[in-house]
């Protein structure tokens, strides 16, 4: 009985050490270290906040149980397939610099040791950092670059998550068709030559120009007449020759691609110049932005914006209410376009990692190949998401869809985007024609 | 037609306003022989205190005129003694990288202080106002305005330095500095209220151009281009030279009006495609260089 008892307490003793070491060793759950690429100063300063906290508040999502949102990742504290291993975000800024991106980086990979990059925003740093991550073999996914050339490059360490430029701009053009066949909800049918004169402006780096070819090229498609397509320096401190350029043709609707300050920038030299075109219609970016809300006040009741996300979207969806009400409190303002796609992006990461079940390259390129997140799951009205591995788009998300919302005023008198087209999720009746 | 006359009529207006900023420049030039490549950083201290005196005291823009005006004459004078005068002893090439560090220094204390962004007035009674003035011309409130005062302040300085005392032992210094010390004239002095004038006119300029555009740390350089193209134009040292070639600079960046009107009187399909605005600050700077080679003393220039 003594030596029973005496075996007993060795093994429990022998049990009670192996319990004092081996948790600080093996079982301690490994951070993964996800380094994240935004401008967070510079002319995108105020999107680059927007970023940095949809991202982190995905990563808050990730790293602890939070039974009141229904999202997957939220089951678990951490990544549950690694033993409950938690994000770390390392955030870096590019200031909208396409070298200094990159340099930031190869910094992450060599002296962080990062084992995945989230960014750009800039679709022209974009291309500089996804050249990097090719190069050293580490993956990266992108967001919230909208650029089509980026994935039309055959990367293999490569994955973009929005949908890109030329699908947005087609979305653009499906409601100029509509508004011509009565489909816009509270307009009649418009006789197309009263909106068949398109004047565009885009500010001339990576983004804003292929936004630009886009537009010729589906002007052209869908019949509509492009009299001007210029490019300006978004840097630029001054509009009103571009303006007067963009007026002169007496355009029915002008189409821009600008980030905020020039956004802003360029609605004042408008109402400046009294120009009156029928539609308004900004690409995301800068006219999304609360900054231009806040800014110009009521003279943007009107303006169309892309977007693939809008506050609304939390009525249609009961995941989006749920996120968009943690980052209000964490922000004060509500998700965005930007916001939202940065969160997303993280999203992606958390589900590509839990799928691959390592950090090694390799496993996560496989588990990203393979990956398919259920349009449940996101905040933003998306079918899913699920990348391209062949084809002329390796990487793209082939499951995104965008959004046109108008700035309109609420029943209280607040700024509100709402949605105008997909027609059947239309919120709210089209202000049309526009006028400051 | 309302194409050409609103591009020359903005053309003038703007042209009159940078006509203002590159009159500092010219003045200290004159005086002194010295080319201030931090003359921009001028303009940009005086855009940020002009916006943020407004925004601070919600003072009507156009009313911090004056606080821009003693900020930049201070800073000016600052920059001489505690700079400049120990500059001019040395080689031309020491002056030249001495006001090119002054200018990396003044935009990166810019940078730090107010960060990258780029920061606009939003309020003010003239702020997105503008007059119809017929003939399809709209011009902005403020533009109009900032012309109107531009035109003054350059009259003011004109006054200043050909119908006052002070003015002429200016430019007994500008012609003759040691001759003018054996007149008993402080050129040490007129050196620094020559820095001082530039600074105040530049910062001036800066609070009036802050009406209609944004500023941030970086735009310094665009406009130092700008003022020297202006000063090359018109002549180093010439007050009345600055101003016409201010307006003729003015003009040069509406060539894209211009060309638009061409395009569609003349209705060529090639000329629309021609992206004139991504080009509409090369014409100055091809100015500049057309006038340094050409004729290096400008239009109106009087010194060797």
């Amino acid at each position: 009985m003594k030596s029973i008892v005496r075996y007993g307490m060795v093994v429990l003793g022998v049990l009670a050490v192996m319990g004092l070491l081996v948790p600080s060793a093996a079982l301690a759950a490994k951070e993964i270290k996800i380094g994240v690429i935004y401008p967070l100063t510079g002319g995108a300063a105020a999107a680059g906040r927007e970023l940095r906290a949809g991202a982190e508040l995905a990563a808050k999502i990730a790293n602890n149980v939070m039974t009141d949102i229904s999202m997957d990742m939220a089951k678990n504290s951490g990544i549950k397939n690694m033993g409950g291993a938690k994000i770390k975000l390392i955030f870096k800024d590019h200031q909208g610099n396409p070298t200094l991106g990159a340099d930031l980086a190869k910094k992450l990979i060599l002296d962080d040791k990062v084992d995945g990059i989230l960014g750009c925003y800039h679709s022209s740093v974009t291309k500089t950092v996804s050249a990097v991550c090719e190069q050293y073999g580490v993956p990266m996914i992108n967001g919230t670059s909208t650029s089509p050339a980026l994935t039309k490059r055959g990367l293999k360490w490569f994955w973009r998550t929005t949908p890109h430029d030329k699908w947005f701009t087609k979305d653009l053009f499906e409601l100029m068709k509509g508004l011509t066949e009565g489909k816009v909800r509270g307009v009649k049918a418009v006789p197309k030559k009263e909106i068949i004169n398109l004047a565009s402006a885009c500010e001339k780096t990576e983004w804003g120009s292929h936004v630009s070819d886009i537009i010729k090229s589906l002007a052209k498609e869908y019949g509509f007449k492009l009299k001007k397509s210029l490019l300006y320096a978004a840097k630029s401190p001054d509009l009103s020759s571009e303006v007067r350029s963009l007026k002169a043709v007496r355009p029915d609707a002008m189409l821009f691609a600008s980030y905020t300050s020039d956004a802003i920038l360029m609605v004042k030299t408008l109402k400046a110049q009294k120009a009156a075109p029928k539609i308004m219609w900004g690409q995301d970016a800068g006219f999304e932005k609360p900054e231009f809300r806040s800014t110009l006040g009521d003279s943007i009741v009107g303006i169309l914006t892309r977007t693939v996300f809008l506050p609304k979207v939390a009525d249609i969806k009961k995941v989006a209410g749920q996120a968009n009400k943690l980052y209000k409190e964490k922000t004060g303002n509500d998700l965005g376009g930007a916001s939202a796609r940065a969160f997303t992006g993280l999203q992606t990461w958390v589900h590509v990692l839990e799928k691959a079940g390592s950090t090694k390259p390799a496993d996560i390129q496989k588990a990203a190949n393979a990956l398919k997140i259920p349009g449940k799951e996101l905040v933003v009205p998306w079918a899913g998401i699920q990348f391209a591995a062949s084809g002329d788009e390796i990487g793209q998300n082939v499951l995104g869809s965008g959004l046109i919302g108008q700035y309109q005023k609420d029943k209280d008198g607040n700024l509100v985007l709402e949605i105008i087209y997909p027609f059947d999720v239309a919120t709210a009746d089209m202000i049309f024609p526009f006028s400051f | 037609m309302d194409i050409l006359i609103s591009s020359l009529f903005a053309g003038l207006l703007i042209g009159m306003v940078l006509a203002l900023v590159a009159l500092g420049l010219n003045i200290i030039f004159g005086v002194m022989e010295i080319v201030n490549f931090a003359h921009g950083e001028f303009l940009m201290v005086g855009m940020y205190t002009g916006l943020f005196t407004a925004q601070a005291t919600g003072m009507e823009p156009l009313l911090t005129l004056p606080v821009a005006a003693v900020v930049g004459f201070l800073l000016g004078i600052i920059c001489y003694y505690g700079f400049i005068k120990f500059l001019i002893r040395g080689p031309m090439v020491a002056q030249l990288l001495g006001t090119f560090g002054l200018m990396l220094f003044l935009r990166n204390i810019a940078l730090l202080i107010f960060g990258s962004e780029d920061r606009a007035l939003h309020h003010g009674i003239l702020v997105d106002k503008s007059f119809e003035m017929g003939m399809g011309v709209i011009v902005p409130a403020t533009k109009l305005t900032a012309a109107g005062l531009s035109v003054v302040a350059f009259v003011a300085v004109w006054l200043l330095m050909n119908r006052t005392k002070i003015g002429k032992a200016l430019t007994a210094t500008a012609l003759n500095a040691q001759g003018a010390r054996y007149m008993g004239i402080p050129t040490e002095r007129m050196n620094a209220l020559a820095w001082g004038i530039g600074g105040g006119s530049v910062t001036i300029a800066g609070a009036l151009i802050v009406n209609f555009w944004s500023v941030n740390p970086f735009m310094g350089l665009l406009f130092t281009m700008i003022a020297f193209a202006i000063v090359a134009l018109g002549g180093f040292g010439s007050v009345p030279g600055a101003f016409f070639a201010g307006l003729v600079v003015g003009l040069i960046t509406e060539i894209p009006g211009i060309w638009d009107f061409f395009t569609y009187t003349f209705n060529f399909d090639w000329m629309a495609d021609v992206p004139m605005t991504s080009l509409k600050y090369m014409w100055v700077y091809l100015a500049y260089f057309v006038i340094v080679v050409v004729r290096p003393r400008g239009l109106f220039g009087w010194k060797q």
